[in-house]
Formats: C-alpha cells, structure tokens, sequence
C-alpha cells in the first residue's frame, strides 16, 4: 500500500544523484525544481491517503509548489542573469568520483540510521535512509561546488531533505511548523540572493575561493 | 510442428517490426521540428533498394570485411531467438540464458569493430575505437541490471524471469523495478546509438560513432548491417517490456487467439517504449564524448539504487 512512497522517496533521492551530476548553474536549479516538484507530490500523496485525509498536507503541497518550484528558483535564476558569469569548471572532483562519493554516503546513512532504535518497521526505515542521504549529499554538493550559487542550491537540497525526513518520519508535520520552516527559507534565500550579487560587485566573480585572498 | 511455427512467427514479428522502430522514431523527431518527414514506411524501401544494388569491396580488405555483415545480422536474429517475444516458446531451451545473449551481442558488435578496422579508413578506425569505450562503460549497467532481475526472480532463464515478473503482479508499483526501468532506457539508448550518445543522422561528422563505422559499406552490405543493428535495438526493448511490463498471455499460450492478442499488445507495448525513447532524443542535445561516463555512471547508479532499496533495505518485500 505504501510503495508509492517508497518509488518517491527513491526518486527524490535519484534527484540529488543528478544534482551531483549536473554541470551547469541553469540545470542546477532546474534539478531542484524537479526535486521541489516531487516533494510536493509526496505531501499531497500523503494528505490524500493517510486515513483521517489531513487538509493542512495539501495547503503544504499548494505552498510548495508555490515557493520552491516556482518562486525561489526564479529568484534564483534572476541572481544568477544579474552576475556575470563565465562557464568553466566549476567542482573539485570529476563527476563520475562525486557521484560514487554519494553512493557511499548514502551507504554510511544507511548504517547511522539502522542504529537508531525505535523505528523497526521495514518501510519506514527505507524511506529515512533516503530522506537522510538526501541531507548528506545536499552538505556534499555544498562542499563540492565552488561557485555561490552552487552553494545556495546545496543549502536549499539539505533544506528539501530535512522536510523529507520529517514528513516521512511523522506523516506530517503540525502546520505552524511547516509555515515557520518555509518562511525561513524564503528569507534565507533572499538574504544568499543579495549576498551573491555584493561578492559578484566586489570580486567580478563569485567564486567563493577568491575569499580566501582576505586573509592578507 | 507447432514449435516450428511459433519460432517463425517469432521471427517474422521482430524482422518485420525493427524497421518501424526507426520509422517512428524519425517521425516523432519530424515533428517536434515542424516538419512532415519522409514517410513511416520509408525505412523499408530504402532497406529493399539496397538490397537489390551490388557492394562495392574495396580491394584492400580481406575476408573479415566480408563476412561481417553476415554475422552481425546472424548474432542479432540469433539474440532475437533467445528472447520470448510473445509466447512462452522458447526455441533455445539453453541455460544461462542471459549470459548467452549478452555474449552473443557482443561478438556481432565485436565483428563491427573488426570490419571497421580492416579497411584501414581513418573514421573506421576512430569509430570503433569510440565503440569500445562506450560498451565498455554500458557493459557493467546491462550486467547488472539483468542480474538482478535474475536475482529477484531466482533463475536466469529468461522465460522463468518472466513467469517470476508475471506473478509479482505490477513490476513497476516497485521502487527497484522503477529503478531498473530507468537504467535500461539509458542502456538502450546508448546500445542503439541514439541522441545522447551518438547521432544516427548524421554522416561525415567528427562526432560520429556508429556510422563512422558503416562508412565503407555499400549495397547488400550495408541494408544486411543496418537491419541488424536494428533487430538489436528491437531484442533490447523486447527484454525491457517482457521482464518489467509482463502480459498474461506471455506466460500461458493457448492456441491461435492467444498468440494473436500478445503480438498486439507485444506491438503496443514496444511502440510507447519507442515514442519515449523519440521523446528522449527530442528534449536532449548529443554529448560531448567525453560526458558519456557521466551517463553510464548514472545508469549504474540507478541500479545501486535499486540494489540498494530491494536487497538491503528491504523496503518493501515483493
């Protein structure tokens, strides 16, 4: 009855994976709109089937289509054609290495979660193994981009992954929680946004290893 | 008797039905461009006048150009055979199934490679170098996702791998059929030399993969070569809607009515993999060569994934 939520958690998962393997800063963003997509079609899933067919989930899934799939992804592409910006390379591994890196933090997820005792039951424990590995390749792509907009979307993944898990591990959140939570992100975003332009105007780049030269 | 007649139906089916593959593919891509494209059928004719001309064989060649047409078209209808296609009639009742058919669409791209090579032209040469390296990086994906297929099902016997399928119920309500779904697309896509991977329209290009290395065939040759990598793009896609899309009367045959209704929803089936495959190669631009690991380790990672969900976790116990 649940293997819907088991194919979408594992897609949502398989999202990241193409997360990782992206190149480009456009296709960034548009693999976080597909991510936020699925997101929401998981809550609206579970706002329809759980027995006592809870409203608030699919206000959430309304919200999330709004903000994530819409919103903070123009906001961002609107960031991204006000800086100037040159294609090169723009990660520190090759890709098929990042890649093969997620796999094994997907594995070490893997084994930290079956530790925690308390949540036996076979498919609640698949579903938050991806939902957590979600949050460690969102941390990972953060580390792997050098770029500050590649940073910005690793943040907003590791954002997207935490709500997963929470979802998955509690079937939906009390909605004062989730307004709280997106309210966050928006500003955050908006606040990174304005932060990448100012480095964009101070440095003619926002590779954020030109930082690095303020130490003196 | 009986046996007889299925194996050539069978036959004729897949020889019948390669062709119309390539045809609506093109089709498809025709009109995402706003044009009307050369007719469905047009592959058949242009097959049919090749093969009445004569080949042209350069004299510099030796018998290994010659002969490898012959055998890339007999490896193909030989895969063809290996896999049920609409009955449970099997004609090679041989075990280790799936190993058997790999191997045997290794040795006619094998021999592609070789008689690209034994003309000593300059693109046959780069051609078939490219070749090697994309079926390398696709050999490990198709391994393993047949595998675990195998896996699941307990045997390796195509025919016994789709019974298993067959009584799980709907594969793909399941995260690992999901997964293996998505990788054999990509394994397909990159076998048959299609958008991502390598442009089948084009001819005279550096990038080039496949044509490069039919570029010295002519005539009879040629139309034997292309039919035959076209009956290998059909075996691909048979295997994919066979295992995970099973039908019922793929399993229990009971005379002529039966086999009538599983070509047609055999047909169907194979026709909506095509026009996802064409949508495919619609929404993607050609890979640099160099980002083809990319897509191999993508498809590789699609079946960890899936691994991973089935047998590890054991999300949900089929």
């Amino acid at each position: 009855m649940f293997s819907y939520f088991d194919v979408l958690s594992v897609q949502i998962l398989f999202s990241s994976f193409i997360l990782m393997a992206n190149k480009r800063i456009k296709s960034y963003i548009k693999t976080f709109r597909i991510q936020s997509l699925l997101i929401a079609l998981t809550a609206g899933a579970m706002g329809f089937s759980l027995e006592k067919g809870r409203i608030d989930l699919l206000v959430v899934c309304l919200l999330i289509i709004v903000l994530k799939v819409i919103l903070i992804p123009n906001m961002l592409e609107k960031t991204y054609a006000s800086v100037e910006y040159i294609v090169e390379k723009d990660f520190i591994l090759n890709i098929p290495i990042l890649v093969i890196l997620s796999c094994a933090l997907v594995v070490f997820s893997y084994f930290s979660v079956s530790t925690i005792e308390g949540i036996n039951s076979g498919i609640i424990n698949a579903q938050i193994v991806n939902s957590m590995s979600v949050i460690l390749i969102g941390l990972f792509f953060m580390i792997s981009r050098k770029k500050a907009i590649g940073q910005i979307v690793g943040f907003l993944v590791v954002e997207n992954g935490l709500y997963v898990t929470a979802l998955f591990s509690t079937h939906g959140l009390p909605f004062i929680v989730d307004l709280g939570v997106f309210i966050d992100v928006l500003t955050a975003v908006v606040i990174m946004g304005f932060m990448v332009f100012n480095i964009s105007e101070k440095f003619d780049s926002i590779d954020i290893e030109k930082l690095n030269k303020l130490r003196g | 008797m009986q046996y007889a007649a299925y194996v050539l139906i069978q036959l004729l089916v897949i020889i019948m039905l390669a062709p119309l593959l390539d045809g609506i593919i093109r089709k498809i891509k025709a009109f995402s461009q706003k044009r009307t494209g050369i007719p469905l059928l047009q592959v058949y004719y242009d097959l049919l006048k090749l093969l009445r001309k004569t080949s042209v064989v350069s004299e510099e060649s030796t018998w290994v150009y010659k002969i490898a047409p012959y055998i890339v078209f007999s490896t193909s209808i030989a895969a063809a055979l290996l896999v049920p296609v609409t009955t449970k009639i099997m004609p090679g009742t041989l075990p280790g199934d799936i190993i058997l058919l790999i191997s045997i669409l290794g040795l006619g791209r094998f021999f592609t490679m070789l008689a690209a090579l034994d003309t000593a032209s300059m693109f046959g040469g780069m051609g078939s170098s490219r070749e090697a390296m994309v079926s390398i990086l696709i050999e490990p994906s198709v391994l393993v996702s047949l595998f675990m297929v195998g896996l699941i099902s307990k045997s390796t016997s195509l025919p016994q791998i789709m019974q298993a399928m067959k009584g799980i119920g709907a594969p793909l309500t399941y995260p690992v059929f999901v997964m293996i779904f998505l990788a054999f697309l990509i394994i397909i896509i990159a076998e048959s030399s299609r958008i991502p991977v390598d442009d089948p329209s084009t001819h005279l290009e550096l990038t080039m993969v496949h044509e490069a290395m039919m570029l010295e065939y002519s005539g009879r040759h040629l139309a034997i070569m292309e039919l035959g990598a076209m009956i290998k793009q059909l075996v691909l896609i048979t295997l994919l809607v066979n295992i995970l899309i099973p039908h019922d009367q793929l399993i229990a045959v009971t005379g002529i009515g039966a086999l009538v209704v599983s070509i047609f929803i055999y047909v169907a089936k194979v026709i909506t993999v095509t026009i996802i495959i064409a949508i495919a190669e619609v929404c993607t631009v050609k890979l640099r060569f160099f980002s083809i690991p990319n897509l191999a380790t993508l498809s590789f990672i699609l079946l960890f994934l899936g691994f991973l969900q089935y047998f590890i976790l054991g999300g949900s116990n089929v």
